[in-house]
């Protein structure tokens, strides 16, 4: 009795301090060698990671899809040291893990440079830290657009024509001018925009100089785009033209569903979010190329741990996964939009959509992927980023004056970066 | 545990005072086995954190990095950020709009349903409590739809009334109500079956005796009912502050992780959150936490003072 209680507590503590003490080690004996892979919902495509062990018959791929906060679930992982995966997506704040560029291999070391060429440049280089080292490996990108509701353009007496629009509305002044003439025309009902945090954004993915240099020195109080960006925002609050509905609510999907709103600029992506939420305006949309230029929001990476065994596997699978054939089948499986150009001009890539009334946006998307600007992000871009965008909100929603938010932004961004 | 008394053999033992007592716990160990579970998951998952978040919070880390000595630099840049005084402040405003109401409430339909004349009493106790047992978030979009600007709820029967629509989430009072409503919303049922359990324990001779005095229900109510329930009222006041003070899911699925328009919903904790998890401020992002572990005890202290005192005064006005 006393030694059978002694037992079971003894092999609870034996599950319970045990759980990372006796790790298999790695079979040598057969053949085939084991990689783990950590993603998201949606960043790859499933169906790609159920050929890999075909594909490659010494490897068998074992992939785990992470739910929930994918990124404080991997930071965990890199302060724990231990039980990483051998190859893991990072999102689009891949800029945030240059200070530990360290944990990561080095894809150049692996042969990268080969493969460089088949890759948008502006992409690639976001994958790669200052000195040169290349932590992470292109997977999609969101290249951006204007989505606009043509029957709305035309009873407002706009372009129609997704040639023509872009023609007309090239600069962001342009813009906001047809945006006051749509206001007026529908009887103010209808508001051009969304609201200026995301207008903000697009403006700012339209350039290369943003928050900091590369060598980690702050430009933000003096760089063009930053106070394009604001000035845009701020006057397309003074000019009426924004609706103040947040993206990612209720309030947008209703306000896009009945057509409060006449258009927007975002990424690719927006696609399948716009579809979910307006579809009773399904073949009303259209897209045409952005005001003020191109640019791009969003898209992922794949890195290789400094802790895998076997990182030269491990940057094969990589290469296939992100190869130009696999990268258009996960683009129509998933709308992942491929980041590897030699795939754009594929007849898949140019299907017609009847939510957009049969425009075939494809070329659209492609086109602006490919003049997005080489920009350096640096590792506190959401942070300032976010600071700016909490200012810019309170201009529009609590009439704060633009210079006044602009120099609490600055004030506050200073602090931040000195702690 | 008894210290037990010096076995006769412990002679092998001399020099060491503690002998006898380590000799009584390998007598019973398997007792101490048996009992060593929750110490274990204790230790690891209680106390081992707390220390350790205490020795993190005089460090700055992001999580991966190498972790550096930080002295006192957590805690001045926390004491002199704005924002997380403001976090303070929308806390308690939040609190003092969703706690008082709610225990008001609470209190009223407890009575009510401990009265005689209410049929279906089990029926009212669930509809009651199930508030309580619906997941936050789910209710957290519900009450975002009510409190919409453009196409909510409460501004549509505002506008079909021909009054002008309210911006609710573009100003601190706003967001403050939204959240308060949903805490009230949510813990009124709860806080009015502790209050119900509580009514219960009160002799019933009392309430006849005042009846056969000529006594009216609202004078039951404030000469009987509520110095009785002093020690539950205590207790529904001290858990609702710790509650309160821990505010996070609400806000954070009603307005974001930087608690909206102005930051004014943000909370303590959805600061700490968004410290921790957003930015990778680990060191800091503890030394907050220890800064709401000072504000709690000091609050609570402040509550049970005022709750306390109350039971000195006559109740007699």
């Amino acid at each position: 009795m006393k030694r059978s209680a002694l037992i079971t507590a003894l092999a609870l503590i034996v599950v319970l301090s045990g759980c990372g003490l006796w790790q298999r080690p790695p079979s040598s004996g057969d053949k085939k060698i084991t990689l783990t892979l950590w993603y998201w919902n949606r960043s790859i495509d499933d169906e790609l990671l159920k050929q890999v062990d075909q594909q490659f018959p010494n490897i068998h791929l074992n992939y785990q899809k992470i739910g929930g906060d994918f990124k404080a679930k991997l930071m965990t992982t890199l302060a724990a040291r231990s039980g990483g995966p051998d190859i893991v997506g990072l999102n689009d704040w891949v800029s945030a893990l240059f200070p530990d560029k360290t944990r990561f291999v080095n894809l150049y070391d692996l042969g990268a440079k080969e493969v460089q060429s088949k890759y948008l440049e502006w992409k690639w280089k976001q994958g790669v830290t200052p000195d040169g080292t290349m932590i992470a490996f292109p997977m999609d990108t969101g290249p951006t657009a204007l989505f606009y509701r043509e029957d709305l353009f035309r009873q407002a007496g706009l372009p129609t024509d997704p040639a023509e629009v872009n023609k007309q509305l090239r600069t962001w002044d342009a813009y906001f001018e047809a945006g006051k003439k749509l206001k007026q025309a529908l009887g103010g009902k209808v508001s051009m925009t969304d609201n200026v945090k995301d207008l903000y954004g697009q403006v700012l993915a339209q350039g290369k100089d943003l928050y900091f240099t590369p060598d980690g020195q702050f430009i933000g109080e003096r760089s063009e785009q930053v106070q394009k960006a604001w000035a845009a925002a701020a006057k397309a609050y003074k000019d009426g033209v924004v609706a103040n509905v947040d993206r990612w609510t209720p309030e947008w999907n209703a306000a896009m569903n009945k057509g409060d709103i006449a258009s927007f600029v975002g990424a690719v992506w927006m696609k399948k979010v716009l579809k979910d939420a307006a579809p009773d305006t399904s073949g009303k949309w259209r897209v045409a190329r952005a005001p003020g230029g191109d640019g791009n929001n969003g898209g992922s990476f794949l890195a290789i741990m400094k802790t895998s065994q076997h990182p030269k596997e491990a940057f094969e699978v990589i290469k296939w996964l992100q190869s130009e054939s696999n990268q258009l089948r996960a683009f129509q499986d998933l709308d992942l939009f491929p980041s590897a150009p030699g795939a754009f001009s594929d007849p898949k890539m140019n299907s017609e959509e009847p939510f957009f009334g049969g425009q075939k946006t494809g070329a659209i998307f492609a086109e602006s992927a490919k003049n997005v600007q080489v920009a350096y992000f640096g590792e506190k871009f959401t942070l300032v980023d976010g600071i700016m965008k909490q200012e810019m909100d309170k201009v529009a929603k609590q009439n704060k004056s633009p210079d006044a938010a602009w120099q609490d932004a600055m004030k506050q961004i200073q602090r931040e970066l000195k702690r | 545990m008894q210290p037990s008394a010096a076995a006769p053999d412990s002679r092998t033992a001399a020099g060491r005072p503690h002998a006898g007592k380590w000799r009584e716990i390998w007598k019973h160990r398997a007792v101490y086995a048996a009992i060593s579970p929750f110490y274990l998951l204790f230790a690891v998952f209680g106390v081992f954190p707390i220390l350790f978040s205490l020795y993190l919070s005089f460090q700055k880390w992001d999580g991966i990095g190498e972790m550096k000595f930080n002295g006192l630099n957590n805690f001045h840049y926390m004491l002199t950020e704005r924002l997380f005084w403001k976090s303070v402040g929308n806390t308690f405003l939040i609190w003092i709009y969703s706690t008082i109401p709610m225990l008001i409430f609470a209190l009223v339909i407890a009575f009510l349903l401990n009265s005689a004349f209410v049929r279906f009493r089990g029926a009212y106790r669930i509809a009651y409590f199930l508030p309580n047992v619906t997941s936050i978030v789910a209710v957290a979009i519900i009450f975002s739809t009510l409190f919409a600007n453009k196409y909510g709820l409460l501004n549509f029967v505002l506008t079909s009334f021909g009054l002008s629509p309210v911006q609710w989430l573009n100003n601190a009072f706003g967001i403050h109500l939204a959240i308060a409503s949903m805490v009230i919303w949510r813990w009124t049922g709860y806080n009015a079956i502790i209050y119900l359990a509580g009514l219960q324990s009160i002799p019933t001779h009392l309430y006849e005796a005042a009846r056969i005095d000529g006594a009216s229900t609202a004078q039951i109510f404030f000469r009987i009912t509520i110095p009785l329930l002093r020690p539950v009222i205590l207790f529904t006041v001290i858990t609702s502050t710790i509650g309160g003070m821990q505010l996070f899911t609400e806000p954070q699925v009603l307005v974001g992780n930087d608690g909206g328009v102005g930051n004014n919903g943000m909370t303590i904790v959805l600061y700490l959150y968004r410290e921790a998890f957003v930015r990778n401020y680990f060191g800091y992002a503890s030394a907050v936490g220890w800064g709401m572990f000072v504000i709690i005890v000091l609050f609570s202290a402040v509550n049970w003072m005022l709750t306390k005192e109350k039971e000195n005064v006559s109740t007699g006005r």
